[in-house]
């Protein structure tokens, strides 16, 4: 019965903008905060989905994972929405399968999509990086972003993915984290940070999306230009 | 190998697909995703003025001498890499010339081409940017990678290129460290610090942003350290 949103991706892939058009009193979820503009007859609802114990769950799962509700009123109307980085928007349809998506990534989805919070954090992470997942199921549309662009990578068999570049996977891929020694600065004992080769091994059939760049890197860079405390 | 650049300009990402046994040498870190049979070590490479000693002292000054090297020992495994930061990649394919890289903009090569990390062209720079330059010779294809946009000045004569926008240049070129103006001061106070003024026939490969100036007008804007 869940008919498909109608939407289109603009300014893809650095600085993609979702532009859903919803149908007269069609609802669709969004990620608090990221309603760039929209038609007067949509009205905007907060919604704290699944009671308080599923909010609490996504505010460990993410920083600010609210969603808020979005319903065109009255008349048909449309709806910007711009993710809180630049870079690319991915839409993905739902089948009674299962998504699994990083916890920042997600965008926007149908009212009939569950997300349901997974923690996934400390299982061989060290060093600040963290992979939370959220997890959606059952039937709709659901919209999801990148820094940078997104590669979509059919696997079959065997795939390596740095940790920090991963966007969303189909549930039907086993995963698991793990060092993999030949990308690891640790055995060359340089006493340099970092690079501790993280890699997520995915395993299985399935669709994998990965992204062209990665927010720390930036962060990273930036660091040592920071001013110095002068005491 | 087979590369294929995906996303361009800004979010750009290369697809290098190996033959069986095939070696694809890489900046360390920049490796995305790849195919689960592929080997992938990472090894210190060590420049002329070598040793344990400059190799020491080439960290202290920022330099990253670590490359991957990844192996695939079936047909068709991939790779998939891309820069750090937002900009564009190129494949140069060397063909027994040589090319100085900026160090922060070589991503990746074919195995038969050398890295040398000893150039020392550019040893009196004294601009508080830790830039330093790699040396490429052999054959094969290497991948660069630009902060920003990525364009092409072929030079005939003489040219002038500040230090910052460099992404590469091929070594038939002659070239010196010089100021922009007429004077140290006005070189200084016009923000033009240092430039590299080219001679003779050769390409030099130009980003549209200076990384360094970008940091540093960002960075002076963040809480202090």
């Amino acid at each position: 019965m869940s008919q498909q949103i109608s939407y289109k991706i603009e300014h893809s892939p650095s600085y993609a903008s979702l532009v859903i058009h919803l149908k007269t009193n069609e609802t669709v979820l969004v990620e608090s905060g990221a309603m760039a503009a929209m038609d007067t007859c949509i009205k905007m609802k907060s919604r704290a989905k699944g009671g308080l114990m599923k909010g609490l769950g996504r505010m460990v799962s993410g920083e600010s994972f609210f969603i808020s509700e979005f319903t065109a009123e009255g008349k048909s109307g449309e709806l910007y929405v711009s993710p809180g980085v630049p870079g690319d928007i991915c839409h993905y349809y739902l089948q009674g399968n299962a998504l699994m998506i990083q916890s920042s990534g997600f965008v926007a989805a149908s009212p009939t999509v569950e997300i349901d919070t997974k923690f996934q954090g400390f299982k061989g992470f060290f060093s600040g990086e963290s992979l939370f997942l959220i997890r959606a199921t059952g039937i709709g549309d659901i919209w999801f972003s990148s820094y940078g662009a997104i590669v979509e990578i059919p696997v079959a068999g065997d795939y390596v993915v740095d940790t920090s570049y991963i966007v969303a996977f189909e549930d039907t891929l086993n995963y698991n984290v793990e060092m993999l020694g030949g990308l690891s600065f640790r055995g060359l004992r340089t006493g340099i940070l970092g690079g501790e080769g993280l890699v997520c091994r995915f395993n299985g059939e399935g669709r994998l999306w990965v992204q062209s760049r990665e927010l720390y890197s930036l962060i990273n860079f930036l660091n040592p230009f920071r001013p110095t405390k002068s005491n | 190998m087979n590369i294929e650049l995906l996303h361009q300009p800004d979010s750009a990402i290369a697809r290098v697909v190996l033959d069986a046994n095939e070696e694809l040498v890489a900046q360390a870190g920049c490796m995305i995703a790849m195919n689960g049979s592929i080997n992938a070590s990472t090894t210190l490479r060590q420049g002329k003025g070598g040793g344990i000693l400059g190799g020491l002292k080439r960290m202290v000054a920022g330099e990253s001498l670590f490359l991957s090297v990844f192996r695939s020992p079936i047909s068709g495994g991939e790779v998939f890499l891309a820069p750090k930061l937002m900009g564009d990649l190129l494949t140069y394919e060397m063909k027994g010339q040589e090319l100085v890289v900026q160090a922060t903009s070589y991503l990746a090569s074919e195995s038969g081409v050398d890295i040398d990390l000893g150039f020392q062209g550019f040893k009196s720079l004294f601009s508080g940017e830790s830039i330093f330059w790699l040396s490429l010779s052999g054959y094969g294809v290497v991948l660069l990678t630009s902060f920003g946009g990525i364009y092409k000045i072929p030079v005939n004569g003489e040219y002038i290129v500040d230090t910052g926008h460099i992404v590469a240049f091929e070594k038939s070129l002659n070239f010196d460290i010089t100021k922009a103006g007429s004077s140290w001061l006005s070189a200084f106070l016009g923000g033009e610090g240092l430039v590299c003024r080219f001679k003779g026939q050769g390409n030099v490969y130009c980003q549209t942003h200076n990384p360094g100036a970008f940091g540093s007008q960002v960075g002076s804007k963040l809480p202090p350290q």
